[in-house]
Formats: structure tokens, C-alpha cells, sequence
């Protein structure tokens, strides 16, 4: 067994894309990830890779379409405003079908916000923040343990769906610190085999990776691809935690951070005599719509809470139907809830319930 | 207070400035707070300064309320700048560093960029008999080997402008998970690091709590209170 060490959120999602075989990383440094990018620039040198610092983000999301082109397994990391400023760049590459992971250790918004975590990009990551018909494979992990296995699940991802995948952290997880136990690092000779990739056309057919044509005919086979491609990441990649569902008061819908949190608040509930069942969705997109929806017709209430003023709560009510109630609580602007006020929150839903 | 929370072999100084420097997230805030208390319980006037310039999360600002309840005055910039993500180091850290009347502890920002500011304050630390401490948790992933620790040492002088470290502080955790073993592990590599850098070590920083039974350790025991609020 590996040696535990106690590294912070931003070190562990560094390493943990090195581990999964990436060695080109372009980046901007921005709070709340900055050390991840410092990680890099310390890292990649050891283990013959290449660390960029690119003059903004809009060069590193390019930069990253043109080192995905070639096959090999690249990746980026930012917060909120930067990875606005990727967009473009990331509806070329779903376009062009280019695997890269996007790491967006999120900060209070909009605009500038502020450096403290926030989950407001929620929509922005699972809607597709840029244009045309695309979708990002979206991970939301909720400990340091769990990201690092999200950083290499999203690059098995990437390559295998030939899609950029998002992980969707945020300043809380990029900052706080636990011990961890890192998986060996993988041999790059063991990574998945990419005929589509520009290596050259020595004694083969020149390979082309575009994400247009001007004949709308052929635009609309390609979006259809990429539609066959959304279908099977669909039913086949659905990932959450569920604990305490078996005769709950209660059902907690929240990711990331705050599913964190509610692990505090269950104990604490169940001390005041409540149950309360989590429901915590890790692939983003695709939503678990259909395990939520059967849960659903077990309880009264679904409750979601989130840093953000009700995102996750459109797939939650998309999910739930007329199945239960789904009531939401939220803070914004960097405030992370305390277990105390959730607690106080769900106390007041299930008496409320109670007195019907 | 309870005897066995510090060996008193750690304070017997006639030093009243002490600064906390390392790597980013060896725990340098934590131990800054708890070396306050301790100089509080001894009856000495103590001011604390945050100068993490360099993260604004997990600092000593945070505890500011909890800190000035116990007597002892937080030194840190205009509140209209305390969440700014901008360096900014009030003239009032360098009134107290000449101010024989107080104890100061200083924490310092992560690695050699917040050494920086070591640098910055270096002409008048210099005219006081100061005490910079490195402090080393030998389970981060950069200071698990005694060449990355020593290179560290070199990096952070080299920004420190003439500062000396004087003293090697073993804190070396895995939070909740830190056994007697672990802190013993990380003596012994202090104790190698202080062979090549001819630095002592001062002692052993460890939480509250962590059983050291059937452990000997070779340097002063220092008992610290946990800071960091994990969810």
C-alpha cells in the first residue's frame, strides 16, 4: 500500500492528472487553484512533461486543442472567470471530438467575484457554457480522495467518449488539506490507442480533426455523431453517492462541497432524532435523472442545497416531477453553509411535514 | 494550564520575536497560533502579525475574534483590504517588531514567496534578537526527502535578505490521522536535515491528542491545539 500524505486539493488534482498519464499542461494562474498550476510547473519537469504558462486563457484553451490533436492526454486548470474565458475554445474542441480534462476550482461570481467557494457555475458546466449543440462530461468530487480518482476517471473518459471532461471542484476542495494515498502512476504505454490523432500520415491516410463544414448536411452528420456519442455517455457513465435512503425523513439532493457537509449534518440530524437520506449526484452531466426520480417516490420532500442561488435544483425538479416536494436553501458570493443552518433547515421541513 | 501541553526546554529564550516560515501547508498559521497562546500563558504581553501574503484562505486572520477574547492584539491589514487578493503589510508590524514591551509572532506566507517578506522587514529584525523557525511536515509531498528540504532551506534564505533560520521545527502530520510512528519518522529525518544544514531542531510540534505511548523522542515536546475546521 502507498504511504499516506497530506496534500491540499490543488497538489492532489495536479498530481493525480500526472499519475493518469497527462504530461502537457497549459495554464493562467488564478485563485483559488494557483498552487495546482504551481504543482505543474514544479511536477511536469520530473516526469519529462511540459508546463506552459500561456499569456491568458483563451491561448491555453487553444493551446490545448492543438496538443490534444496529436494524441496525447492534456489539461488545464482554472477558476470561474478564466474558464468563462475558455468557451470558445471548448465548443471547438467538442466540436473537433478533442479528449481534455478542464479542472474549474470554482470562486464566488459573477463577474469578478471573489476568491472563496462558490458553486454558481453549475449551469455554465452541464448546460454547455459555450455554443452550439455540445455537452461536457462533468464530475463533482466532494473530498480529496474522490478527485484525485475523478481527475484520472475524466481522462479514461475524455479519450474513450473523444470529449472534454470537466471537473468541477471548488475553492474549498482546491484549499482544504487531508491525507490521501495516490494510485501508481500509470505507464503512458498503457493509454488508449488514438488512430483519429495528427502524428504524422507516415504510411496512411492523412487524418483530419475539424469542428466545422459548410455544407449544413454534413454539419448536421457530424452533430448527430456527436449526439450518438452524448447517448451512450448517458446510459453508461451515471455516477452518485446515496446513504441513509432506507426510511428517511428526508432526502438531501447536493454535490461537491456541500454533499461533503451533509455527511456532518446526517450525523448531527440523527442525533436530534431525524433521518435524513443523501442523494449526491458526482457525474453532473450526465444528471442521475432516473435513480433520483425513483428515490423520489420513497419520501415527502427532496431538499437540495447548493453554493449557488438553485442550479443543481432545475435537474433536481427535472428529476422529482410531482413525485415530492423540493423546497432549496443556498448561499452565494463564497459563503459556505454551516452543518448548523442546514440541520436548521431540514429540522424545520420535516416538523413542517409533520404538522400537515 | 497543563503542564505536558509544552516543554518548557522550548521557551527558555530571551527572545520575543519569533517568525514561522516553511513550505505552503506545513502548518505554520496553526503552530503561530498555539506559540501565542503558549507566550499569553507565560504572561507576556503577545501580538500575533499575519503576513500570509501569499494565501488567503486557512490564516490567521481567521481567528481573530477567538485570539483578541484571550488578550492576545492580531496584527493585520485595514479591514476594507482583508479579503483583497493583495499583498499588503501594515507599518504597525514594524512598530511592534522595535516594541520591547510585546512578544511578537509572526506568520509568515508559504515558501520562499512569502519569505519575501522576511526580506522586507530584515532591517529591523536584524537589531532585535529574533527567532525564524522552519517548521517541516515530512508528510507533504515537496519536504519528504532530506534533499528537498535542504533545497527548500535554500530557496527560503535566499529571499530572506540576511534573516537567519535559526531553528528546525518538527510538525510532521497527517491530521486526524497522525500517529506516535509518524511523528517519530519525522524527527528522525529532522534530525539527518540538521546534520547537513547545522541547524538544530527545536522541537516537536504535535496535536493534542495523538498518543505517543511507547514513543521516545529525542527533542522537546510542544502540544498544539487544532485550528483547521474540516467539514
Amino acid at each position: 500500500m502507498a504511504e499516506k500524505v497530506l496534500v491540499k486539493g490543488n497538489e492532489a488534482l495536479g498530481e493525480a492528472a500526472i499519475r493518469a498519464g497527462c504530461r502537457y499542461y497549459f495554464g493562467y494562474p488564478i485563485t483559488p487553484q494557483s498552487e495546482l498550476t504551481e504543482y505543474m510547473s514544479r511536477r511536469l519537469p520530473e516526469v519529462g512533461g511540459v508546463f506552459l504558462q500561456a499569456e491568458s486563457e483563451v491561448s491555453v484553451v487553444n493551446m490545448l486543442y492543438g496538443a490534444s490533436c496529436m494524441g496525447v492526454r492534456v489539461m488545464t486548470s482554472t477558476s470561474s472567470p478564466g474558464f468563462s474565458l475558455m468557451q470558445e475554445g471548448i465548443s471547438y474542441m467538442a466540436g473537433a471530438e478533442l479528449p481534455a480534462v478542464f479542472i474549474n476550482v470554482v470562486r464566488g461570481g459573477p463577474g469578478l467575484g471573489d476568491i472563496q467557494p462558490a458553486q454558481g457555475d453549475y449551469l455554465q458546466a452541464t448546460k454547455g457554457g459555450g455554443h452550439g449543440d455540445y455537452r461536457l462530461i462533468v464530475l463533482g468530487p466532494s473530498t480529496i480522495q474522490e478527485a484525485i480518482e475523478l481527475v484520472m476517471l475524466a481522462f479514461d473518459l475524455a479519450d474513450e467518449y473523444r470529449t472534454p471532461v470537466e471537473v468541477l471542484a471548488d475553492g474549498m476542495i482546491g484549499q482544504m488539506m487531508e491525507p490521501v494515498e495516490f494510485p501508481e502512476m500509470r505507464s503512458l504505454d498503457t493509454l488508449p490507442e488514438k488512430p483519429w490523432a495528427l502524428t504524422g500520415a507516415k504510411g496512411r491516410k492523412p487524418n483530419k480533426i475539424t469542428s466545422f463544414d459548410l455544407d449544413p448536411y454534413k454539419l448536421e452528420e457530424m452533430n448527430l455523431r456527436y449526439e450518438a456519442t452524448r447517448k451512450r455517455i448517458i446510459a453508461n457513465e451515471q455516477r452518485w453517492e446515496e446513504e441513509n435512503i432506507e426510511g428517511a425523513d428526508i432526502l438531501v439532493a447536493a454535490y461537491g462541497t456541500v454533499g461533503r457537509i451533509m455527511k456532518t449534518v446526517m450525523e448531527m440530524a440523527r442525533e436530534r432524532g431525524i433521518k435524513v437520506g443523501l442523494f449526491r449526484p458526482i457525474t453532473l452531466w450526465p444528471f442521475p435523472y432516473k435513480r433520483l426520480e425513483e428515490l423520489s417516490k420513497g419520501v415527502d420532500t427532496v431538499f437540495t442545497v447548493e453554493m449557488s442561488g438553485g442550479q443543481m435544483l432545475e435537474d433536481v425538479k427535472l428529476a422529482v416531477k410531482d413525485n415530492a416536494k423540493t423546497p432549496f436553501y443556498g448561499r452565494m458570493g463564497g459563503v459556505v453553509p454551516t452543518p448548523e443552518e442546514i440541520l436548521d433547515q431540514i429540522e424545520s421541513l420535516v416538523k413542517g411535514s409533520e404538522n400537515r | 494550564m497543563n503542564e505536558d501541553r509544552f516543554d518548557l526546554r522550548i521557551v527558555n529564550n530571551n527572545k520575543r520575536l519569533f517568525a514561522f516560515i516553511g513550505d505552503f501547508g506545513s502548518g505554520k498559521t496553526e503552530l503561530a497560533i498555539n506559540f501565542a497562546l503558549m507566550r499569553k500563558a507565560l504572561g507576556k504581553e503577545v501580538a500575533i502579525a499575519d503576513l500570509d501574503v501569499v494565501n488567503l484562505y486557512f490564516r490567521s486572520r481567521e481567528y481573530v475574534d477567538y485570539l483578541e477574547k484571550l488578550g492576545i492584539k492580531v496584527i493585520l491589514p485595514p479591514r476594507e483590504y482583508r479579503n483583497a487578493d493583495v499583498p499588503i503589510i501594515t507599518p504597525v508590524v514594524m512598530g511592534s517588531i522595535s516594541d520591547h514591551n510585546i512578544d511578537l509572532v509572526l506568520d509568515i506566507g508559504g515558501e520562499e514567496d512569502g519569505v519575501a517578506v522576511l526580506g522586507y522587514l530584515s532591517e529591523y529584525l536584524k537589531k532585535e534578537a529574533y527567532e525564524v523557525l522552519f517548521v517541516i511536515n515530512g508528510r507533504r509531498p515537496f519536504t519528504r526527502k532530506i534533499e528537498d528540504i535542504v533545497s527548500l532551506y535554500d530557496r527560503l534564505t535566499r529571499k530572506a535578505r540576511g534573516v537567519k533560520i535559526n531553528s528546525l521545527v518538527n510538525n510532521t502530520n497527517l491530521m486526524d490521522e497522525t500517529t506516535g510512528e509518524i511523528v517519530k519518522e519525522g524527527e528522525e529525518l529532522l534530525v539527518e536535515v540538521s546534520k547537513v544544514l547545522s541547524i538544530p531542531v527545536a522541537f516537536n510540534s504535535i496535536a493534542e491528542g495523538v498518543d505517543l505511548k511507547g514513543i521516545t523522542l529525542k527533542y522537546p515536546i510542544f502540544r498544539i491545539k487544532r485550528f483547521n475546521v474540516t467539514y
